[in-house]
Parts: structure tokens; sequence; C-alpha cells
């Protein structure tokens, strides 16, 4: 399905800007309130995260001693504008990205990284220990599953043979479902993107009995709401790729409906299956695993187009 | 530039989300492992063993079983059974029975909390909310008993304000029979779950000589062997009856605490069965008098966190002269502050919480006797000293 928009539109209403933001609420709802009923609570009211956004926007921010302000202004800032601009090369919803040209997986890929090392960035720039310790987990963790996300990311686009997200989609559309064909390699996305997310059991840079709130444990009012925003955002994008690359496409409305809130109801029960990995054993599952995993997966594609 | 080369100390406390009440912990740190450990407990003393003195042997019922929130009745055991013994009069065997129910039940009700708590420490939230839920079935079973659920209050000076009927006989027996169920999958989980295991499996270990030499006491030390348990080793209330079987493990890390404290519980849960279907018949209350005759005594009793020791003494007044009270938790610290060097700082969280610490209790004044430049320090002296510290 296309949609032709204005430019500003796209950028400002959809796919990218207010819509996406909305959406990305929504999802972060769904989320609490299944891992919420998965832990037998009860869970958030639907409002929930719309009044915490509120709430933080209407706080006052404070600014601690011994920081660079305009990077600590700055920072969020641009972390969410990243992951906002992913938003534009992605099927959302459904629809035919807005902006699309050969190779913009790698952009995507590159912006939703932005906003984590925006994040470690924002810990380190602060003197606080906890912000210090969080932000060099964070880091950590960025450089362990970064490799084996984007190798899985590139799974479909050398079945598809091009780095057009939208030709991928398209291409997704036509074939079997790639998660029957590349069962290991959804696998690592999906665990991928939960430690991109810092979710549990990979939320040891926001260990909250360790080290409070990790890199964001100076930030407050307008900064958190931003840093909070750009993670909902990575959230959706990151469920729409990996529903469009490796659930049979994104062709409507409906289809990204159903496949991203059924890949959000297994992200909540892994969430809630396990307990905190510490980041030694974080960057070990990832390299130790992930990442072979995530090569064989790549090798086995690569043979099977040489010899088939 | 000239580099300046200082330790990266994390502090964790006295406001701190893993710590749910205050304490200071220092924790230097080389990249994530931990290389020294300092505690600094007292930010909630609240003088109650001098208060004691101002208030009669009842009044002090009731104020001593609020020294800890979640083992309140076992606080009221250890100063009732001191009492009792100065006054020489014996309990009905009833009500030693009921008392040594609650006990038990008490012991169900913490290390249930405690699990949780543990649990959440190590981001395993599930078994958090889990154990939490099911705790609520041994709250409930207070509230049946006395009315209460978290502060029983259930003893007297001489015996018990609370009977069991039949009925609530029934209800009880059912409830731990529930429990039991639960905590065997609880203990399927901390044995089985490969992240939960990669979390405390060989994590604080401590060697049973490690643990003797620090002086830990009860489910810490049990942990690493050492067999010290005050209902084995000089039983009290309906123990001699109804004896424990000691439940030890010899791993000595955070693995064999959980284990040990879940397996504790089936113990208790035996001993309740056991207790309740012989439950004698007799009154629920013997005469003390208001005015204990002189004399001291120490009074040992086992807390869900291990031995709780009172120091009670009388001059023949309608007061006590001198009550001590050494909790379980202080016992502990130092195996804290000795295993954690070499850990990661994401362990100690874990760590802290494996010896089930309660903070609020064991914060009172202790003056460590030293070979030289030791002081006297008298009551004026004392409110002095604490006056011009907090300024």
């Amino acid at each position: 399905m296309s949609l032709t928009l204005p430019s500003l539109v796209s950028i400002l209403v959809f796919p990218a800007g207010m819509f996406l933001i909305l959406l990305g609420m929504v999802y972060e709802y769904v989320d609490r309130k299944l891992v919420a009923r998965y832990q037998n609570r009860f869970g958030p009211r639907w409002f929930q995260p719309l009044a915490d956004m509120f709430k933080l926007l209407a706080k006052e921010e404070i600014i601690p001693d011994g920081v660079n302000k305009a990077l600590f202004i700055f920072l969020p800032i641009l972390g969410v504008t990243a992951a906002l601009t992913s938003a534009l090369y992605t099927p959302m919803l459904g629809f035919a990205p807005a902006f699309s040209f050969r190779g913009d997986l790698i952009l995507v890929v590159y912006m939703l990284s932005v906003l984590t090392i925006c994040l470690g960035l924002a810990g380190a720039n602060t003197v606080d220990r906890f912000s210090l310790v969080g932000a060099t987990r964070t880091l950590t963790q960025l450089f362990s599953y970064e490799a084996p996300f984007m190798l899985t990311l590139l799974g479909p686009a050398l079945a598809a043979g091009t780095l057009q997200i939208s030709q991928i989609n398209a291409y997704a559309q036509d074939t079997w479902w790639m998660i029957l064909t590349q069962p290991i390699g959804f696998l690592v996305a999906l665990i991928g993107l939960m430690g991109k997310l810092e979710l549990p059991p990979f939320d040891a840079p926001e260990a909250e009995t360790e080290i409070v709130s990790g890199a964001l444990t100076e930030y407050s009012g307008r900064g958190l709401a931003l840093f909070r925003i750009g993670k909902n955002v990575e959230l959706v994008i990151g469920l729409t790729l990996i529903s469009a690359f490796y659930l049979g496409g994104l062709a409507n409305p409906l289809e990204f409906i159903l496949k991203t809130l059924g890949l959000l109801l297994v992200i909540a029960l892994l969430q809630s299956l396990f307990a905190r990995l510490r980041i030694d054993q974080t960057v070990g599952l990832w390299w130790r695993i992930g990442a072979i995993l995530a090569l064989v997966q790549i090798l086995i594609l690569v043979v099977s187009r040489l010899f088939f | 530039m000239q580099e300046k080369v200082e330790k990266f100390i994390v502090p964790i406390g006295p406001q701190h989300p893993a710590l749910k009440e205050p304490g200071h912990f220092e924790f230097s740190v080389d990249g994530e492992e931990v290389t020294g450990a300092t505690i600094r407990l007292g930010f909630v003393h609240r003088g109650i063993e001098k208060m004691t003195e101002s208030r009669t042997w009842i009044q002090n019922l009731y104020m001593l079983e609020r020294v800890c929130g979640i083992c309140s009745h076992v606080h009221g055991i250890a100063y009732t059974l001191g009492v009792e013994k100065l006054a020489g009069v014996t309990v009905p065997p009833r009500a030693q029975a009921i008392r040594t129910i609650v006990l038990e039940l008490e012991r169900i009700q913490s290390h249930m909390l405690w699990l949780g708590v543990a649990a959440h420490e190590g981001g395993f939230d599930t078994l958090f909310m889990y154990s939490w839920r099911d705790r609520e079935t041994v709250m409930d079973l207070f509230e049946l008993i006395s009315g209460n659920r978290v502060q029983h209050s259930v003893n007297l000076v001489g015996g018990v304000k609370y009977d069991i009927t039949a009925e609530q006989k029934q209800k009880i027996l059912d409830g731990v029979s529930y429990l039991e169920g639960r905590l065997q999958y609880y203990e399927k989980i901390i044995t089985t779950d490969d992240t939960f295991l990669g979390r405390t499996r060989n994590v604080g270990k401590m060697t049973k000589e490690e643990a003797t030499l620090l002086g830990a006491v009860g489910p810490t030390a049990r942990a690493s062997g050492v067999e010290r348990d005050v209902r084995v080793e000089s039983p009290y209330a309906s123990y001699p009856d109804h004896p424990v079987n000691i439940v030890l493990d010899e791993g000595g890390d955070l693995t064999s605490r959980f284990i040990v404290r879940i397996r504790e519980l089936f113990e208790s849960i035996r001993v309740i069965r056991e207790i309740l279907t012989n439950l004698p018949e007799s009154e629920l209350t013997v005469r003390v008098p208001r005015r204990i005759p002189a004399g001291e005594v120490i009074s040992r009793v086992e807390a869900p966190r291990g031995e709780l020791f009172y120091y009670i003494k009388s001059a023949g007044g309608e007061n006590p002269y001198r009550i001590k009270i050494r909790t379980p938790s202080l016992c502990n610290w130092g195996t804290v502050s000795s295993v954690a060097i070499g850990h990661k700082l994401a362990d100690m969280p874990m760590l802290l919480v494996g010896i089930d610490p309660c903070f609020s209790c064991n914060d009172r004044l202790v003056t460590v006797r030293q070979e030289t430049g030791s002081q006297t320090m008298y009551w004026e002296d004392l409110r002095k000293y604490g006056v011009e510290y907090y300024q």
C-alpha cells in the first residue's frame, strides 16, 4: 500500500512526529500491561504513559553541577530526532515509507544507534557515579548487541538482494515468511531488540537496585521525557522492522497492528521470564552465542545462494 | 596535566532504590569489580533499650514487639521467655504450642518476603510478585488468629491472648498445604532457572571456617554448613516436644542461602502440622506478678534471620533495670564486607540482601572494646555526644 504525503506532513505528523510519539506511548502501555499481567499484577491504566509524559514535560528540569549544559540539553533532542528520522524510512502502519533510497536500511540502523550513543554520552556528561557506571554499561551493551543485531537485519536483505527497506518489505510479502526460512536470525533479532531497548533481562545499564537509573539518573523533566519518547519510538520502529522482515512484510494497517502486537506479546513474556543478566554475562551471551548464531545464519544464506 | 589517582567509590544509601531501610555502603570499584567495601549503620537508632527502662514489664512487651516489623512475634517471645524465667512461672502447654505455631508461621512469612526482595534485587521481578502474592496466605492466617496482619501481638507475659479453634486449625492446615505446594515450585525455580543461577551460584561464597570466624548466624551460617540453630541447641516453647531438624547446605554461596531458607520452610510446615494435630488442652495464661523478682537472665531464640539474643536484668521493680538486645542482622554484617571484595558491582545488592538484613532492628549503640583506649561513657556524656554528632 502506498501513501504519498507532503514532506512536511510526513516529518511532523505521519509517519514520524506526533503520530509516532503517540503510537510509542500506546506500545509502552501495552508492554507494561502485558508484563504486569504476566507477573500477576494489574498494571497501569491506559492513559498512564501519556500522563507520565505530561507530568515530566511540566516539571522543572534540573541541570546538575559539573555538566556541560549545552550537551545536557542537546543530547535528548538529538536522540529523539534520530529515532524519529529513522521512522521516515520504515513501512509505518504498513504504508510505503515516506522516503526511500538504495541502502536506507543502513541509515535506519545507524539512526537507531544514535539514541543509545546519546544515552551513553548523557550519562558520561555528568559527574554522578551511578550515571557514569550506567553510561559505561550502556555503551558496553551497545557494542555487544549491535553487531549481531545488524547481521540479523542483513539476512533478509541478502535474501531479497537489496538494502532498501521498502523492497525488502515487498519481497517478504511475496515469499515464505522469513521466520520459517531464517529462524535463527529472527530469534537473535528479537533478543537484540530487547538488548537495544534495555528491557529486562538486559536492563543492567539501568538496574535500579544497583545504579538507581543508570545513565539517566541526573535527568529530570523535559530531558527525561524526551529520552523516554525516544525509547518508545525505538520500540515501535524495532517491532516494525522485525515484523516487516521476518513476519511476511507489512501490507496494510491491520497486518501492522497484528504482527507488531504479536511480537510485543512475545517480548513481554521474555521480559518476565528471566533474572537480570550482569553486564559481563550480557557481553558473553552476545559475543559467544548471539554473534556466532547470526554469522551462521548469514553463512547458510550465502552458501544456499551460491548453490541453489 | 597531573593525573590524580583516586578510588572510584559507588555509594549505596542511605537512600537508594535497593535499600528498603536506611544504611550506608561504600563500594570502591575498579570498573565493575569491587575492591573494597565499608558499611555504616545507625541511621534508624531509636533508643529502644533505654526506653524499656522507664516502662513497666507489660508495656515493654508491646514496645519490643515493635523492634522489628517483620519478625515482631519472635521479639515478644524472647522477651516473655526471659521475664517468665525471672518470675519463675511456667506457661501452660497450649499457650506454648500456640506461640510456636505463630513463630513458625512468622518464619514462613519472613522467608517468603525475603525471597521476593532478593529476587527483585536480582532483577527477577516475576518471582518477587509471585512470592509476595503467595505470602498473603500467611498474612491472612495471622489475621485469622489474632486479627492483625503484621503486629500480631499474640504474646502476653505468662501466656497468649488468642486461642486456636478447631475451625481455625483447619484453615491453618489448608493454608500451609497450599504454601507447601508453592514453595516446592519456588525451590524448583531457584535450583534450575539458568539466569537466576547465573546470578547466585558461586556468588558470596563463604566456607564453613569463614562463617564460623565471622560469627555468622541463622540461615547465612547454615548455608555454609555451620550447625547453628537455637531451636536445636537449646529448645524453647514447644520445640522440646516437637524437635526441628536442622537444615544445612554445604555450598556457602547465594544459591545455598536460597535453598536453606526455602527448605527450612518445609520443616516449619511439618512442625506446624505436628503441633496442630497434637494441640494440648490447657489454660492460655498463668498469673505473673507485677513486680518481677531481682535477677538477670539471658534469653535466646531463633529468629527467621538467626539467633536473637536478649539480656534482661531486673532490680525487683515494676520496670526492668536493663534490657540488651542483639539482633541476628548485626552478627551477619561482617560476612558481607569480607566476601564482597572481588565480586562485581552488580552482585552487591543480592549479596547485601543475602543475609536478609533488617536495619532498624540492629541499629543500637555498640562499643567494641579494644585493648587500649577504651572509654566509659555515662548517659550524660552519651547524650552530649549524640547532640554534638548530629549538629
